[in-house]
């Protein structure tokens, strides 16, 4: 009970952080360019104004498909930030909630593609096919550099049992193992290709296909499908830092306070994270080409991981 | 004073915080079009008032028209009007789409804008200064949206 009661908590709390992760992004960002930037609420102001918009269905839509797709990619990747966020809180641990965290996360990606797809514009089928072909680039390094943490927890592919081990070693996986070290940095150079921001952002690259995929969207629905991109962003930086960066000294230091203390601790650490792999990225490299980006994904992060799987296999 | 309720006044706000804009460009000699895209850039910054450049008029709210808008234009001027969705605001930049000039009277202009489509900012200048641009930005959102 006290479960569910601390998932239906976190599902608002992962929509709250989700949007102003994006406006400290976005500022971010704009300090890095060396402009004023917008106010960390804007990301809130644009919600909220595209819920308040006309909604358009183009005549050549399937419209039932058009219309549900963003719902569910944004209630799939808000349960994505939500389920970790619950279970430090809680401090439950469910068999295997780490698979479906990652899967939630690439629902949330196909079904926006979907829904692109349905609206009838080519521009959204193009962005289709470009955001497939991310989506092989870096799912695979994605999942593989989960498995040494599996392999060093136990074969456990529960989130929070993967957390604890790390409380049970003393110290993080990032510096625990070369093998779990070489899967940090696999996990971490897939996020920007995960999270879609700038030099992987060629499903959705404004200036060539026109927003790919969202580019027959408009109100309510864009509002949803962009809360899903940012969702999955908070996500991908909220498991980075819990899944090799749980430092227990730092985390784990008032024991007393239960999860709650440690879980805000990770989320005010987390912007850190999101800073790392999203906004330096996107403010210092230009967009790629979609070969160029595939080719990214399978050479660096796929070599890190295959290189943490070989070496955790191997014991190390 | 009307007495509104709050999810009213929440999106009156939020649609003023947030302005999205679409850039068209109906014949303009390319001048006014660089003049906004300066009005993006570093030293003036419109996203601090919450302006984005979007590709598509579908996210759009406000419509930035350059240009006299020339034959070949018109019937794309409205319908790329018409795909905003509600509700949507419209600034004439340039002194080209604000009255003609100095094409007014040409066989092949359809101008001025506002005899075609309801504006509700002009800027003037040839081009316009960005700080001009986005003065007409903020007039036609306060305008149209509060
Ligand atoms: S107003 Fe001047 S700068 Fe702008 S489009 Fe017309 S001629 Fe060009």
């Amino acid at each position: 009970m006290a479960a569910l009661a601390a998932l239906l908590a976190s599902l608002p709390a992962a929509v709250f952080l989700s949007l102003l992760f994006e406006g400290i992004d976005r500022k971010l960002h704009a300090r890095m360019q060396g402009r004023i930037g917008p106010p960390v609420t804007q990301p809130f102001y644009d919600f909220a104004k595209l819920l308040n918009k006309e909604s358009v269905f183009p005549s050549s839509s399937s419209k039932a498909i058009f219309a549900s797709a963003p719902v569910i990619a944004a209630a799939s990747s808000i349960l994505a930030g939500a389920i970790p966020l619950a279970s430090l809180v809680a401090g439950t641990s469910v068999v295997g909630d780490l698979i479906l965290i990652l899967y939630l996360l690439t629902m949330s990606s196909i079904m926006v593609m979907i829904g692109g797809s349905s609206s009838g514009n080519p521009y959204g089928a193009i962005g289709f096919s470009r955001k497939m072909v991310m989506l092989i680039g870096y799912e695979v390094p994605l999942l593989a550099s989960i498995l040494p943490l599996s392999l060093k927890s136990q074969h456990s592919f529960s989130y929070h049992g993967i957390v604890q081990s790390q409380v049970g070693m003393g110290t993080c996986f990032a510096f625990a193992y070369p093998s779990s070290a070489f899967a940090a940095a696999a996990f971490l150079a897939c996020i920007p290709a995960a999270a879609g921001v700038v030099p992987f952002d060629v499903p959705e690259a404004k200036t060539e296909i026109v927003h790919g995929y969202l580019v027959e969207y408009g109100g309510p629905h864009l509002a949803l499908a962009r809360l899903a991109k940012d969702a999955a962003s908070f996500a991908l930086s909220f498991l980075a830092l819990t899944l090799f960066f749980y430092h227990p000294p730092l985390f784990e230091g008032h024991a007393s306070l239960g999860g709650l203390a440690s879980a805000i601790l990770c989320v005010a650490f987390a912007p850190a994270m999101m800073f790392l792999t999203v906004t330096v990225p996107r403010t210092v490299f230009a967009r790629l080409k979609v070969g160029q980006a595939f080719k990214f994904c399978w050479s660096l992060p796929l070599t890190l991981s295959a290189l943490s799987v070989v070496l955790s296999a191997a014991g190390f | 004073m009307r007495q509104e309720g709050s999810a009213v006044r929440i999106g009156a706000r939020s649609r003023i915080k947030s302005p999205w804009l679409f850039h068209l460009n109906t014949g303009s000699c390319n001048g006014c079009d660089i003049e906004i895209v300066a009005s993006l850039a570093p030293r003036y910054d419109a996203e601090r008032l919450g302006c984005v450049l979007v590709g598509s008029p579908r996210h759009a709210d406000v419509i930035l028209v350059t240009g006299p808008v020339t034959r070949q234009m018109l019937p794309r001027v409205i319908r790329v009007y018409e795909q905003l969705p509600e509700p949507k605001s419209l600034v004439a930049v340039g002194t080209c789409a604000a009255s003609g000039a100095p094409f007014i009277g040409s066989g092949v202009i359809e101008g001025p804008l506002d005899g075609i489509i309801p504006v509700d900012a002009y800027v003037l200048g040839c081009p316009p200064r960005p700080e001009a641009i986005v003065r007409g930005i903020v007039t036609a959102v306060r305008r149209r949206f509060s």
